[in-house]
């Protein structure tokens, strides 16, 4: 244990103005402890968020913080990372946010294998314009936007996020305080794209069942199902039951985690400056012909 | 759902033992202190005041129990931290609702006092020390009196319906 650091040196003076009740308090207490577990004071931590309810994050903690523009976290924080790769970088975000108008750098983030921490607060509604249709939103979802009930499949983010590589996967819920904690600490030790689905419920327009108290009964810690978390296979069949069950624990973790995109831009960078540089007019003659 | 982590209670110190419910209850102040911005934010001062003074009734109980383990044991360092703590007696983040009111607090409250002594009696037969297992014995039983002074408000204070619901907009085409 860290005696140096407590969770409470993570948290900024700023209040949390999330409606109470919100599975997002949990969330931002067991990241306090997750970074106090850590060790890494504040000002070797970044927080990167875009548009949302949970995108607020990077207020509430005494991190360096940048709560950007819509669904435009992942670019943002790759940027943070490659320009100091000694930073900690957290992504924090909502399902909107992360799997609709940021969808599209979800894949490229992976690929590239950036260390980052990208902590996903599913809620399954776009809870702070009031509570319309979001990518997770299940089918026969009742909001402003569908007074039917939703026609569209949802996106199942763990499988999104375990189809496109990803080194680590994992799902959470504030409902079980302890094993979040745990999880988001492992996730932020992860060396590579380290993913979290948190499903952390909009208490105002959220749907019964999906509030924390019915996670309780609901969850189903992987661990005690004997799931073997280094099994890619195991986990895209676990991860298929996004929606029906809930799931806690880690999904996948690659055993032999590949040099990430940071790494190994450093290592392009001592190169480069290790060998002989080459003549100006070679430089120059290879620019002309070209 | 175990609310701590690696503490084990038969190996617990009696310095070890105060330092832990002097953490339970600094954890359930600070809960209650944030219920109470929560709701001074949300348009429910009633609410928030009575959970200002929960705060300030758990933070006179973590101090009385934190002069005793400076009486016995000075400054020394404690063994126990705060992260190694989850929600012991703090209610849970999703108990507080916008618009709720005294009536749901106290029973919010009650909860958390039971829940506070599920933790000291389930502990208990894992605590072989003496001095120990009477601590936490007394520490159980102040969680009996706690429930019922919380029932002795709640008899008083009057049934009113549920109006926390009132706080989500009804669907409606934007």
């Amino acid at each position: 244990m860290n005696a140096m650091l407590a969770p409470n040196d993570y948290k900024s003076a700023l209040k949390p103005i999330w409606c109470p009740g919100c599975g997002d308090f949990g969330v931002v207490q067991a990241l306090y402890r997750a970074l106090s577990a850590v060790g890494r004071p504040p000002h070797e931590i970044a927080f990167i968020s875009g548009i949302g309810c949970s995108s607020r994050i990077p207020g509430y903690t005494t991190a360096y913080g940048f709560n950007s523009v819509h669904g435009r976290a992942l670019p943002i924080a790759q940027g943070v990372k490659l320009a100091n790769p000694d930073l900690l970088v957290v992504v924090a975000g909502g399902d909107g946010d992360g799997f609709s108008i940021g969808g599209g750098h979800v894949p490229h983030a992976i690929r590239r294998n950036v260390d980052l921490t990208y902590l996903v607060m599913d809620n399954q509604v776009y809870g702070l314009t009031k509570g319309q249709l979001s990518p997770t939103s299940p089918r026969g979802l009742k909001t402003v936007t569908s007074p039917q009930g939703s026609l569209e499949q949802p996106i199942n983010p763990l499988l999104t996020v375990l189809a496109y590589g990803a080194g680590f996967v994992a799902q959470a819920t504030p409902a079980d305080m302890p094993g979040m904690t745990g999880l988001v600490e492992e996730a932020l030790r992860y060396p590579g794209f380290a993913f979290v689905n948190i499903q952390s419920p909009c208490v105002t327009f959220g749907e019964e069942e999906q509030q924390l108290r019915a996670h309780k009964a609901r969850m189903k810690p992987l661990a005690s199902l004997g799931h073997d978390t280094s099994n890619q296979l195991a986990a895209l069949d676990l991860a298929r039951a996004y929606g029906t069950e809930l799931y806690t624990g880690v999904f996948y973790r690659n055993p032999v985690p590949p040099p990430t995109y940071d790494a190994l831009i450093r290592q392009r960078q001592t190169d480069l400056q290790q060998g002989e540089p080459p003549p100006r007019a070679r430089v120059l003659d290879a620019y002309l012909r070209a | 759902m175990a609310p701590t982590i690696g503490i084990d209670f038969e190996r617990l110190t009696l310095r070890d033992a105060l330092d832990l419910a002097v953490l339970i209850e600094e954890e359930a102040r600070d809960r209650y202190r944030e219920f109470a911005e929560q709701l001074t934010a949300h348009d429910t001062p009633e609410v928030a005041d009575f959970f200002t003074r929960m705060a300030r009734i758990e933070e006179r109980h973590r101090s009385e129990l934190f002069e005793r383990r400076r009486t016995l044991f000075g400054d020394a360092p404690s063994g126990v931290e705060r992260r190694q703590l989850f929600e012991v007696e703090a209610p849970g983040y999703d108990e507080a609702r916008a618009f709720m009111g005294v009536r749901q607090a106290l029973e919010i409250v009650l909860a958390a006092e039971v829940k506070a002594y599920t933790f000291f009696n389930e502990a208990l037969p894992r605590v072989k020390d003496p001095e120990l297992r009477g601590l936490f014995q007394e520490l159980r039983d102040e969680e009996v009196h706690h429930q019922a002074l919380v029932k002795t408000e709640l008899a008083r204070c009057p049934e009113k319906p549920d109006d926390s619901e009132a706080y989500a907009d009804d669907p409606v085409a934007q």
